[in-house]
């Protein structure tokens, strides 16, 4: 069922486009400029976050890291591959993304720990991420309870990522 | 965000001197590589996405999600301007469709227009920060995206497991981001007093969809 979902409804959104005479070539090519410039402006971010993210993962830290970590993670329920993901996620999204493709590439991307994965990174954010740029333009320095509260709420719904996967 | 940085590039860093010195640089460029490979895989996404988005606008569908979202939004964030409003309702229609991209510079200009002047975050604010941190999206394009070019058999399968993942995640955050702004003002109660109402509303606005 859900296989269908996303092209049927770009095709419904197509088919509309066409019916009221929106111009489709157009609105692509708009697309995929605007696109261009996205990225272009949030290349520097990425950039910067990956340089630590490598230097993290590949430095052996972050496997120390995820090994103090997994005993609480697997009493939770979320396998301890998944360790690595947890802690980069609201760090970095494009981080995740990168392990995210990692995980793939390992277990293969069917595999129950890479639906896990997929999950969890399609229903968070990069909580430290928005937390900077959001307010990046406002006088506001202190974020008070607004932190903490975005990641507890990620955790649950990473634990809930991982039970639901079974399932479903 | 500059400490976090900090703190993991100086104990990366030291643990390599220590372990592994000559593999210290080649692993910084390594990141930018991943850095600028990933970037590649973006623009694509973002090209189909920023392509349909500006589509579903011309055939009117964001003014109908604008509809659809404004007694939410109007209920979630009391006593914001108009035009907070609508920069909020575009926002979540962003994320709704996984364009984080586009969600972003929607964000900062409804952060903007929230701001009490003061150097504190304001209870609606942290609201709209703790909404976006748990991602609203219908669907995870970009996941889907890169499952895809992965191999999977079925990418989109996840389609319904992440969306039952971000409801809980988005109406845990909701109640305690509402929680605590009750505690921390108490006195004015009446403000800050019905997260019940809305989160049923979201829920609503979710099957219309």
């Amino acid at each position: 069922m859900s296989k269908y979902i996303l092209p049927v409804f770009i095709l419904l959104v197509i088919v509309v486009a066409f019916i009221k005479k929106v111009p489709i070539y157009d609105n692509f090519v708009k697309g995929s400029k605007e696109s261009l410039s996205i990225v272009l402006s949030i290349f520097p971010y990425i950039c910067a976050v990956l340089i630590a993210v490598e230097l993290f993962s590949l430095s052996g830290l972050n496997a120390y890291f995820a090994k103090i970590m997994s005993p609480i993670l697997t009493f939770l329920g979320i396998p301890e591959e998944l360790c690595e993901l947890l802690i980069i996620r609201p760090l970095s999204g494009n981080g995740s993304l990168a392990i995210l493709e990692d995980i793939y590439k390992t277990h293969g991307a069917d595999a129950y720990i890479s639906r896990c994965a997929s999950v969890i990174v399609g229903a968070s954010e990069t909580v430290f991420y928005v937390g900077t740029v959001y307010f990046s333009t406002t006088k506001v320095k202190k974020l008070r309870y607004a932190i903490p509260i975005s990641l507890v709420s990620c955790y649950i719904g990473a634990i809930m990522a991982c039970v639901l996967c079974k399932f479903i | 965000m500059n400490l976090v940085f900090t703190v993991m590039i100086l104990a990366s860093l030291i643990m390599l001197v220590v372990v592994a010195p000559e593999s210290a640089f080649s692993i910084m460029i390594g990141g930018a590589n991943n850095a600028l490979t990933l970037a590649f895989t973006l623009i694509a996404i973002y090209a189909i996405w920023l392509s349909i988005l500006s589509l579903m606008d011309g055939i009117g569908l964001n003014k109908a999600l604008n509809k659809l979202f404004r007694p939410l939004t109007k209920r979630l964030f009391k006593g914001e301007s108009d035009i907070a409003l609508e920069y909020i309702t575009l926002n979540f229609s962003a994320n709704l469709l996984g364009m984080g991209g586009a969600a972003t510079p929607l964000g900062i200009k409804a952060m903007e227009c929230m701001q009490d002047g003061s150097n504190k975050a304001t209870d609606n604010m942290i609201l709209f920060m703790v909404i976006n941190s748990t991602s609203i999206q219908l669907i995870p394009a970009t996941i889907i995206g890169l499952r895809a070019s992965a191999g999977s058999n079925a990418p989109s399968d996840i389609i319904l497991p992440s969306l039952l993942a971000t409801l809980i995640s988005t109406v845990t955050g909701v109640i305690l981001a509402k929680l605590c702004a009750l505690f921390t003002h108490k006195k004015d109660k009446a403000e800050s007093v019905e997260p019940r109402k809305p989160l049923f509303a979201v829920v609503k606005a979710r099957k219309k969809i």
